[in-house]
């Protein structure tokens, strides 16, 4: 979810760019936070209560009145220490796993952060932010916890995540304590299918219409179900009969294939026939046909399943710009 | 930052806000006060912001209704007033998250506006717990970030508060001991407009009623040494010489004391007062003083003016002797003041004098003596007093006969200027009682007293105190008795009193009265007698760094060692093992690792796994362990050294 930021945080990420702020170069998982750095500045709100507390001890050390005295200097020591507690909740943190499912363009990416505490606090109140986008999280000592960011994407790709910011500005809201994080991670991002009613294009081989017999009547055995077979294929009546997973595989479309050609797409532009491309994978995968992609630089196939569609929409994700 | 602000956080914040306006609430007039509980509480139940323009009406009506309290002028208490105004229309706004920053921010400065007005324990005991909400009220406020989760902490962050405020107090106390603090004054505090209730430049009739109720300390005295009997115990506040008929006031105007002050005729008495704010620029001393005390400076009428008006309590010591001769001779402008009487009032009181003058020739002694006789004869004393005329002095002395210190100081200055006699009104304190726990005398507000001064040839400015001629069995009603009717809690309760006033005289030494010199000589038992301001600072620095170390190491720490000395003691062993480079992995269970250290040690295969299916037993199988199984298991586990890996069995370090 956005946030506006408030100007001391946009003063910090200004301040981010600077060549001495730690961490100088992108850092591979796991990511410990230490102590160097974290950085402290305080909130809007703090600046307006120190100045608050700034005139409270000039006052009573102007009028040596000691209550005044007294109760400026606790609360004084009160911030202080509120101080010292969001910089040690973020020291000992570490980044153990970012994690993300490829997504096609235009559609939110979920990054998940897996994240873990050393020592025995309580870690309360950490933002992740990403960007424009947030998500919050608290720590026990000894768990990990997973939190999940919605990355807008607008190109296919390698997206890349730039940095993360790890804060709180708990307990008292007078000051952020933060951390950037500059993962290597790199982030994939599918090709935008194109949208609209595409056909696939006519297999080869036989020369038979896909279309003339239902699925019932096409010739096909069962065999047992190995791991990784679409839950589609698996015949249940046949299973329950038999008592174990039975799928049923088509002799037809295992024999026939379909043939997803670069070069047969001579009238769409570079990245339309990209999208086409990566339509055709998906409707062909959701099929259930075997398929090849053929492109300029790579052969991928035949095959079906979510291992070659995903190894042909990576193709078609990072085929270079033209 | 518009968001609106849920109904617990508001409630909590407003709570916050209410609780620091409290004190300040206590120093401004009584009726000021209710009006602004009456709007700050309508602020709280109304749920939906009001229209700007209703809101701009009702802040412009509580601004004037202060001004008018405070009559226009601009001193400490208005702008008191006016914070606290503030501070009660802000429920009215409250209803975002900025709101609610802006309102704990102005709500933290109200204690301390507070104690700008007065610095009792009362007032500091208020403003902690208003403290304590403020903080509880940050940090909900701190929680609150747009889609983020509802808190599952909420026991945890009154916890943290509480831990937060005890973690303070060392840098707290750093600070407030060894912050430097500044010898004298920057700049000066503003007076407040309306003076408080006590002696004044004025003597009126009606201005002693007030004052006769009230009795909270005006000084307290602390006597070195011997202490003055308590007949002599007058203290001299201010010297009226004008009488216009009703009123006495000033008149001639003191100068600075020229030349050297009188000669004690007994041992003169040390004593060190601490007199309460009066917000007037005089001090009180014992009956006469002798030398100017630090803050003030001793005029020609023997009273002592202050440099700055009194508004905080103030201690210095003084000097005085019971009886002084004081042999100075009288400027004919001093004679012509102490001589005039108003013309065409208290004819009677005139033709008295005037027949005894000529009984008494030129005998000023028996002149006094004869109408302290009179005084003894026909009058009495009480404090319920019928309303003179404009023939004051005549009424008191010939029709009503009775009256309080104010009739008979008025009515027998009056006959010695009608006889010739210079004489004025001294206007202070009388008597006072001791305070057996602390050892000191409590003068009250309620023991102000007048008296007379006569001027005899020879021997100057005596006292004569006509008030105390009057027969003891005239004494028709005192002041104690006054004080015994209107007071809530029977006499019996005047040791708790006692009690009290002797702790609040505690409070104002230790607490209030630590300033600049007394930090100065806070380092005396390190050997420095005097301390300098970078002195003091590196002893700040010190001090603060202890009290962050402290924290830090609290801080640091987490949550305590787990108590089971089972489970302390397999932690230590796994410290151990990892000393010797056999780290436990936080997801191995006890009978892996102990199966992989067996295989690191093979000298200690047996033992290794013996401990660690023992613990994992204890541990994760139901039953418990007997007890001297589990106590020999805790022994062994503390027992245990890793040896090296190829030393030869048998061989222990």
């Amino acid at each position: 979810m956005a946030r506006s930021r408030d100007l001391i945080e946009r003063f910090s990420e200004r301040l981010a760019g600077l060549p001495l702020v730690r961490p100088r170069r992108p850092e591979s998982l796991p990511i410990v936070i230490d102590r160097r750095r974290v950085y402290v500045l305080p909130t809007a709100f703090g600046l307006f209560l120190a100045v608050m507390l700034l005139a409270m001890l000039l006052g009573g050390l102007n009028y040596n009145n000691n209550p005044a005295l007294l109760l400026a200097f606790l609360i004084i020591a009160v911030a202080h220490n509120s101080l010292v507690h969001a910089h040690l909740t973020l020291v000992g943190l570490r980044l153990i796993a970012l994690h993300a499912e490829p997504v096609p363009a235009g559609q939110p990416l979920l990054l998940r952060a897996a994240f873990e505490a050393s020592g025995n606090r309580v870690r309360a109140g950490l933002e992740l932010r990403a960007g424009d986008e947030e998500a919050f999280l608290d720590l026990m000592p000894g768990e990990r916890t997973e939190v999940v960011l919605a990355l807008p994407t607008q190109r296919r790709g390698w997206l890349a995540l730039g940095r993360l910011r790890i804060s709180t500005v708990r307990p008292f809201g007078l000051a952020r304590a933060w951390s950037w994080l500059r993962p290597e991670s790199r982030l994939l991002v599918y090709p935008a299918p194109e949208a609209g009613v595409v056909p696939l294009p006519d297999p080869g081989g036989d020369g038979q219409s896909r279309r003339t017999r239902s699925h019932g009547e096409q010739p096909h055995h069962l065999r047992e179900y190995r791991t990784g077979d679409a839950l589609r294929q698996i015949a249940w009546k046949s299973s329950a009969r038999a008592d174990r997973l039975l799928v049923r595989e088509y002799e037809a479309t295992a024999q026939r294939e379909l043939d997803l050609d670069w070069f047969t797409l001579g009238t769409l532009g570079h990245e339309a026939r990209i999208r086409r491309l990566a339509r055709w994978v998906i409707d062909a995968e959701r099929q259930g046909s075997r398929y090849r992609l053929r492109l300029p630089l790579a052969v991928i196939g035949p095959g079906s399943g979510a291992e070659h569609r995903h190894a042909c929409l990576r193709a078609l994700a990072l085929m270079p710009d033209g | 930052m518009a968001e609106p602000l849920p109904s617990s956080v508001r409630a909590w914040c407003l709570a916050a806000a209410m609780a620091c306006l409290l004190p300040l609430l206590l120093q401004v007039q009584a009726p000021l006060a209710i009006s602004l509980l009456v709007v700050a509480a309508a602020g709280i139940a109304m749920p939906r912001p009001l229209p700007v323009l209703v809101r701009l009406l009702l802040f412009a009506s509580l601004v004037g209704y202060v001004l008018a309290t405070h009559g226009l002028n601009l001193g400490r208490d208005t702008g008191c007033a006016m914070l606290a105004a503030l501070l009660a229309m802000k429920p009215f706004e409250t209803h975002k998250l900025r709101d609610a920053r802006s309102l704990l921010g102005f709500s933290m400065f109200a204690p301390f506006a507070a104690f700008l007005q007065d610095q009792g324990p009362a007032s500091l005991l208020l403003a902690l717990p208003a403290v304590a909400l403020l903080l509880h009220a940050l940090a909900m406020l701190a929680e609150q970030r747009p889609g983020a989760p509802a808190v599952r902490l909420q026991r945890q962050r009154a916890r943290t508060i509480g831990v937060a405020v005890v973690m303070a107090l060392p840098l707290a106390l750093a600070g407030f001991w060894l912050f430097p603090r500044l010898g004298s004054p920057l700049w000066g505090l503003p007076e407040n407009t309306l003076g408080r209730s006590g002696l004044g430049e004025r003597m009126s009739p009606d201005q002693w009623v007030e004052m006769f109720g009230d009795d909270s300390p005006a000084l307290r005295v602390r006597f070195e040494g011997a202490e003055p009997a308590r007949q002599d115990l007058y203290w001299r506040g201010q010297v009226l010489w004008a009488f216009d008929g009703q009123t006495w006031s000033r008149g001639l105007s003191p100068t600075p004391l020229r030349g050297p002050p009188g000669q004690p005729r007994v041992e003169p008495v040390r004593y060190e007062v601490s007199l309460e704010p009066t917000d007037r620029r005089y001090l009180v001393m014992l009956d006469l003083p002798l030398a100017s005390p630090e803050p003030g400076y001793l005029r020609s009428d023997y009273t002592v003016a202050s440099h700055e008006p009194v508004g905080q309590l103030l201690k210095y010591t003084g000097v005085s002797s019971t009886d002084t001769r004081v042999a100075t001779a009288l400027s004919p402008e001093e004679e012509r003041a102490a001589l005039s009487l108003p013309a065409g009032v208290n004819p009677r009181m005139r033709a008295l004098a005037a027949q005894w003058r000529e009984e008494t020739a030129d005998d000023d002694v028996a002149m006094v003596r004869r109408a302290l006789e009179w005084i003894g004869e026909d009058f009495a004393y009480s404090l319920s007093v019928p309303p003179t005329g404009r023939n004051a002095v005549d009424d008191f002395l010939f029709e009503t006969r009775v009256g309080f210190c104010q009739h008979f100081s008025s009515a027998f200055t009056n006959l010695m200027r009608a006889a010739g006699i210079p004489s004025r009104v001294v206007l202070g304190y009388a008597g006072g009682y001791r305070n057996r726990y602390g050892d000191y005398w409590v003068v009250r507000r309620m023991d102000a007293h007048a008296w007379s001064e006569v001027w005899l040839r020879g021997r100057g400015w005596v006292r004569v105190d006509p008030t105390a001629a009057v027969a003891p069995e005239r004494v028709l009603d005192t002041v104690e008795d006054l004080a015994r009717g209107e007071a809530l809690l029977p006499s019996s309760f005047a040791p708790l009193f006692e009690i009290g006033d002797w702790a609040r005289r505690n409070w104002n030494d230790l607490v209030l009265g630590f300033n600049a010199a007394r930090q100065a000589s806070l380092l005396r038992p390190l050997g420095i007698d005097r301390a300098s301001g970078a002195q003091l600072t590196a002893a700040f620095a010190v001090g603060a760094g202890l009290a962050l170390a402290l924290t830090l190491w609290v801080l640091v720490r987490g949550r305590p060692a787990p108590r089971d000395p089972l489970v302390r003691a397999w932690q230590a062993f796994t410290r151990r093992l990892h000393r010797a480079g056999l780290a436990k992995h936080p997801w191995e269970a006890p009978l892996s690792f102990g199966e992989r250290v067996a295989l690191a040690l093979p000298a200690q295969a047996e033992l290794l796994r013996s401990l660690s299916r023992r613990y994992a037993s204890w541990r994760y199988a139901p039953g418990e362990l007997a007890a001297d199984d589990k106590s020999r298991l805790i022994a062994e586990l503390q027992r245990y050294r890793p040896v090296a890996a190829n030393a030869p069995p048998g061989e222990h370090r």
